[in-house]
């Protein structure tokens, strides 16, 4: 499907991508024994358990046999039939067995194969799609989606193929032993649909609304009691009471109105009109001459296995739709397209690293009228080598201007030039290797920190590691662990501050020497020792490099070789430290202290 | 039929109330019910008796109608066993219509109780039970607990039933209805260890499945990460183990649970096989009817199932009570802050003093210090109108002072007075009308920057919001928001920057013009437009009242009247910036450890190798 793909794996299994239903079932079909064996298993199991109530029947008729006991055979018919009925409940225990595990199976195998096949695509795409989207959304799905996917199967479409087939089976043999029987329980059949669905349509609404009743008394709650010092400082006790009161009164009054509708469970009654009605049909028969007692009987027992299948319904559907709507939101994932073209005939050359903004405009959707440009006709120039601040409110775009330089995004209007050559005419992969990008908190896997500095180039020495780390000003605390560089880092090791992780992803980017860097230091120090050693890595690393640096401290601000000024969107002001005192009161205000 | 399987997951939990005290608590809430309560035990008597009517009535009925079939005996039976279901159903339907009042009007009036005595607490009380703790406490355990009532009614209800009809079958036959009986212990105990088993799995799933997902989070936060390393190969490879170790415990989890019906249905199989064949030679020695035969037959179904769920019972019943234990836990905590009086506050100058004052948070806290009190012996003169800036390292006491002004927490020993007056006999409402209290992380309510605003002063107009809002940095901030004050902060002020957030809280304190200022200061870094517009702000918040802060910003312990330096519970240091300066001692170091950076001029030093490659800057 998607043809550009920057990884993907040898024989790759290929799965049908052109709609929810479809990729669900051409994951289920990648293991064509289960969803039959458990089909199968389904039949055999309910055809069995109707098959006990038969037998019943059956010794019922032998014990009423006229002095059966007399005869030859007789205890040898009742153990025949005692024992039939145990090997049949065996056999109904195994098929239900196999019926779970075939569906067990089938759902793990699904939730790892989707998880694959996600997590293959992800790999696959460019750097645009991750630079869009968010952890947190990739994250859910998945996580999330992909555990949704496998309730799908087990337990509710097995509970649906289950029950579906608990009643065909003793209606089927209903039908087999007297065609006419089926009346009632098709009648019945029909009445339990149109109650249970009735049901459904008035607790529904009902139960939905204490779903979210019960949620927002917690959020208030949660919200109370978080900001309970505002809460006290303010002397607001009485009117958060009366909020949370308020809320829970109003899930009090849906509860009951919930047990009302719950109250009012007509199948159940239905249920025993049909049973009575069963009754009454069958001893019916029986006079008539049509069955035997014994029939009588083991028609009611396979009545009253129909009681079972109306409890699971409700539910089971909807997790089948949220399974449906968690694996669309799987599948757009997978599908999504870079919209970016490679440009793999683009130029490939050592960028020196003047970057020129021309007139340079921004919108996340620039297809949609509403959408709100980021950046408005953006023109500045950096010299190759040169330290670029780039200052201004928080949304005030400073974080996606750098990402137009190495084409996370593209400007919608205007041109971004690097080394004179427009940022479209470079081919991609030459452009964002010589790019590099330090963001505040940086990501560091769960292994050693050596393996963490080297991510980039596997074959550095321990002297090249050390050499970068020293010149990334992590060396000193590196070596205070007590396994150095072999330490763990995260949940089984060690936990790093934020200026600790800042100087790692330094130390790595020294390791691969990018000509433009970008860094994104928001973040506070609160002392100054550690201050003095992330500016030092800081200066190293963005010597003889052009830098963009995103910062809020006014010292590195200051001694920029040049600082845009960005408010909503818009270059307020460019220039030296000096420049901008003498001529802009809104930088001027920020120095005022 | 998942009550099998219900209250696997909960862990053994230390429990100081015994059984009976729980119940008897319990029950004292239901006392105002008992008209209904009584209603609803009568209707879960009646409906068991319909229920076991039902099926004896139709072995009879066979027995009658095999003897005389007549079309009057027949409508006569059917009618019989619709009016008994039609009753059970009646009385299912009352019992389920009033248990619902029953219940929902308990757990509104445990709410409302465990509410009432949660936010009267003193901030001690929230330092050791965390918020979300507190939170489930008041919302979900309220509802398990009432899940206990829920679950015994039904209890009674099919035990009734397994009774009634024991005692018929036994009149009927002793030596079958023993048979059947003994199926019991045979099914309970299947159960049992099944539950043993999957609870077993289901823990051991728990732990593992959380680690692997958070395995499977890294890989898939460090997708980008790779991709500009371009190692793409090594991190899949590290995701496809992981999500294979995630398979084979979730499928074996998966598998154990999908055991256990099969093998039940196995059991209750082998029941009926050996009642068929027991039951048959005793219809054959005449020693019961064929009818009744078939009452033994149908009873198996009736017994199986209740018996099942009983054996799951006690733990459920348990989990409800150990709900209600973290419940009364709550309503039962005692408050340590104490007022000894209730002395209207009028109007505060803000003088404030600390005599010898002694100060721990809990025995544990001094504990953890090597013995030491966070305040040991403090004393402290605070001027009505001054500014006095409380610097040191963590753990020093600075928020302690604040806290104690604020009156969050009790002190052991000395005195603390507000204007020459014992704090401890002030009334605490009109006391706290006079505090302006900032919090290092402001905290907004969902709404509007308005109301958030209004906050500290319920009784103002929107027009009195307007001007405090516009007095801080001279109301430029409120151009950045999209609304202005109309603009929703979103849950916790999430659609406000860290620093909006901290404007808002100048504002609300603005507009309630307190006697006495309380800031701590945000460590969290702040873009320098907005820093500005803060520190502007904290100016004029500043003016002609008493303030009290815990500074981490140089400019503000530059512009303090007072600097105190402290140190393990004590006051080392104090005076002006200037002036301590010029002294060299700790405060000098302080300087240099949190405040040196933050000059204007600030240029790391260069270590003495470091120097050569540096070019401009």
């Amino acid at each position: 499907m998607a043809t550009r793909r920057e990884f993907k794996l040898a024989n790759e299994y290929l799965y049908n991508r052109s709609g929810p239903v479809r990729w669900v079932i051409s994951h289920a079909l990648r293991y064509p024994i289960f969803a039959p064996l458990a089909l199968l298993a389904a039949i055999l199991n309910n055809y069995l358990y109707g098959n006990i109530q038969l037998s019943i029947g059956r010794a019922f008729d032998l014990i009423i046999s006229p002095g059966w006991i007399g005869g030859s055979t007789p205890r040898t018919g009742l153990l025949f039939l005692a024992l039939t009925v145990l090997a049949i409940a065996l056999g109904q225990g195994l098929t239900g067995l196999a019926r779970n595990y075939a569906v067990e199976f089938l759902a793990h195998k699904v939730e790892r194969d989707a998880r694959d096949e996600l997590y293959v695509s992800l790999l696959g795409k460019s750097q645009t799609f991750h630079g869009r989207q968010r952890i947190g959304d990739v994250m859910a799905r998945a996580t999330n989606d992909m555990r949704m996917l496998n309730l799908m199967f087990a337990p509710a479409l097995m509970l649906i193929l289950d029950s579906a087939m608990a009643i065909v089976l003793p209606v089927f043999l209903i039908a087999r032993l007297k065609l006419e029987l089926m009346l009632v329980p098709g009648i019945f059949l029909a009445l339990l649909a149109i109650t249970i669905w009735d049901y459904n349509r008035r607790l529904n609404p009902v139960s939905n609304a204490l779903r979210e009743q019960f949620g927002t008394l917690n959020a208030g709650l949660a919200e109370a009691i978080s900001g309970i010092e505002v809460v006290k400082a303010n002397v607001r006790e009485r009117y958060e009471w009366d909020k949370f009161t308020q809320n829970a009164q109003r899930y009090r009054d849906l509860f009951v109105k919930q047990g009302e509708i719950q109250a009012r469970y007509l199948p159940v009654l239905v249920f025993s009109l049909a049973w009575a009605a069963s009754f009454l049909h069958g001893v019916w028969m029986w006079r008539s001459g049509g069955i035997t007692l014994g029939q009588v009987i083991a028609f009611m027992g396979l009545v009253g296995t129909l009681r079972f299948p109306t409890f699971m319904s409700i539910w089971t559907f909807n997790l089948v739709q949220i399974g449906i709507a968690s694996a669309r939101r799987i599948l757009e994932m997978i599908n999504t397209e870079t919209d970016l073209d490679e440009n793999i005939h683009g130029i490939v050359q050592p960028i020196q690293g003047e970057v020129v903004f021309e007139n340079v405009s921004f919108a996340y959707d620039s297809e949609q009228a509403s959408s709100q440009p980021v950046l408005k006709n953006i023109s500045f120039t950096a010299q190759p080598g040169e330290t670029i601040a780039i200052v201004g409110q928080t949304g005030s775009g400073k974080t996606t201007l750098t990402r137009l330089i190495n084409r996370i995004f593209d400007a919608n209007e205007g041109r971004v030039l690097v080394d004179g050559v427009d940022v479209y005419d470079w081919s991609l992969e030459s452009l964002r290797s010589q790019i590099s990008t330090i963001e505040q908190a940086p990501f560091l896997f769960s292994r050693t920190i050596r393996e963490n500095i080297a991510f980039g180039c596997s074959d550095a020495t321990q002297t090249q590691i050390e050499e970068a780390a020293e010149a990334a000003q992590a060396h000193e605390f590196i070596a205070g662990f007590r396994e150095g560089y072999d330490t763990e880092v995260g949940e089984r090791g060690v936990t790093l501050s934020g200026g600790q992780r800042q100087r790692i992803a330094i130390a790595r980017a020294f390791l691969t020497d990018p000509r433009i860097l970008i860094l994104d230091d928001s973040t506070s120090a609160i002392d100054s020792a550690t201050e003095d050693q992330i500016q030092r890595a800081m200066r190293r690393i963005s010597s003889q490099r052009t830098t963009f640096l995103i910062t809020h401290r006014l010292s590195q601000i200051r001694w920029a070789d040049r600082i845009l000024v960005l408010r909503r969107g818009e270059l307020a002001d460019q220039g030296t430290h000096d420049e901008l005192m003498a001529r802009s009161a809104d930088y001027r205000r920020i120095f005022a202290r | 039929m998942g009550f099998i399987l219900d209250g696997l997951e909960t862990e053994a939990y230390d429990r100081n109330y015994n059984d009976r005290e729980l119940l008897s608590r319990l029950a004292a809430y239901f006392g105002p019910h008992r008209p209904r309560m009584a209603l609803v035990a009568a209707a879960i008597a009646l409906n068991s008796l319909a229920g076991t009517g039902g099926p004896i009535l139709i072995s009879r009925g066979i027995d009658l109608l095999r003897d005389d079939a007549s079309t009057a005996l027949l409508l006569l039976l059917t009618g019989g066993v619709l009016l008994l279901g039609a009753i059970a159903w009646t009385f299912n339907f009352i019992q389920q219509w009033f248990s619902a009042r029953v219940v929902g009007d308990v757990v509104l009036r445990i709410r409302e109780e465990v509410f009432a005595a949660t936010i009267r607490h003193d901030m001690s009380f929230y330092d050791e039970h965390p918020s979300g703790k507190v939170v489930s406490r008041v919302t979900s355990d309220t509802q398990d607990l009432s899940e206990v009532v829920t679950l015994t009614m039904s209890l009674f209800s099919q035990v009734l039933l397994v009774i009634v009809m024991s005692i018929w079958l036994s009149s009927i036959n002793a030596l079958l209805a023993l048979v059947l009986l003994s199926l019991a212990p045979i099914s309970v105990a299947i159960a049992l260890s099944f539950r043993r088993i999957a609870r077993r799995v289901t823990q051991h799933a728990k732990r593992v499945t959380a680690k692997i997902n958070a395995q499977i989070q890294e890989s898939v936060s460090g997708i980008m990460i790779a991709k500009n390393f371009r190692q793409e190969r090594a991190i899949y490879e590290a995701f496809a183990a992981n999500n294979r170790q995630a398979y084979h415990v979730q499928l074996r989890r998966g598998l154990t649970f999908d055991t256990i019906f099969p093998v039940l249905n196995i059991a209750s199989g082998l029941g009926v096989a050996v009642l068929i064949y027991a039951g048959g030679l005793a219809a054959g020695a005449g020693a019961i009817s064929p009818g009744n035969w078939y009452l033994f037959m149908q009873a198996i179904g009736f017994f199986f199932w209740p018996l099942i769920s009983i054996a799951s019972f006690w733990s459920q019943f348990q989990d409800g009570l150990s709900a209600a234990e973290r419940v009364f836990a709550l309503i039962d905590a005692e408050p340590k802050v104490v007022q000894t009086g209730s002395e209207p506050v009028e109007k505060l100058a803000g003088g404030i003093a600390f005599r010898n004052l002694k100060f721990t948070y809990t025995p544990v806290v001094t504990e953890s210090r090597g013995g030491e009190d966070v305040l040991p012996d403090f004393s402290l003169d605070i001027r009505p109108g001054e500014t006095v800036a409380l610097v040191g390292h963590t753990g020093a006491g600075k928020s302690s002072i604040a806290r104690l002004i604020s009156r969050f927490y009790e002190f052991q020993d000395g005195q603390l007075l507000v204007d020459g007056r014992d704090i401890r006999q002030l009334d605490l409402s009109q006391y706290r009308r006079h505090l302006g209290i900032v919090p290092q992380e402001p905290f907004l309510f969902s709404g509007s920057v308005l109301e958030n605003i209004r906050y500290g002063l319920p009784g103002a107009n929107d027009d009195e919001v307007c001007v405090a809002a516009e007095r801080i940095s001279g109301g430029d901030w409120l151009g950045d928001l999209p609304q202005g004050l109309d603009t929703d902060v979103g849950e916790r002020g999430a659609n406000l920057s860290m620093g909006q957030r901290q404007l808002v809280a100048l504002a609300r304190v603005l507009l309630k013009d307190p006697a006495i200022l309380i800031l701590d200061e945000a460590t969290a870094s702040v873009d320098p437009f907005t820093e500005a517009q803060i520190q502007e702000g904290l100016a004029i918040v500043m003016q002609n009242r008493t303030s009290i802060i815990i500074a981490h910003r140089l400019s503000t312990v530059k512009h303090a009247d007072r600097i105190i330096v402290m140190d393990h519970g004590r006051i080392i240091e104090e005076g002006s910036h200037a002036g301590l300066m010029a002294q060299g001692g700790s405060y000098a170091e302080l300087y240099d450890t949190y405040f040196r950076h933050q000059e204007l001029d600030y240029r790391a030093p260069e270590l003495l190798d470091d120097r050569t490659p540096v070019l401009v800057w």
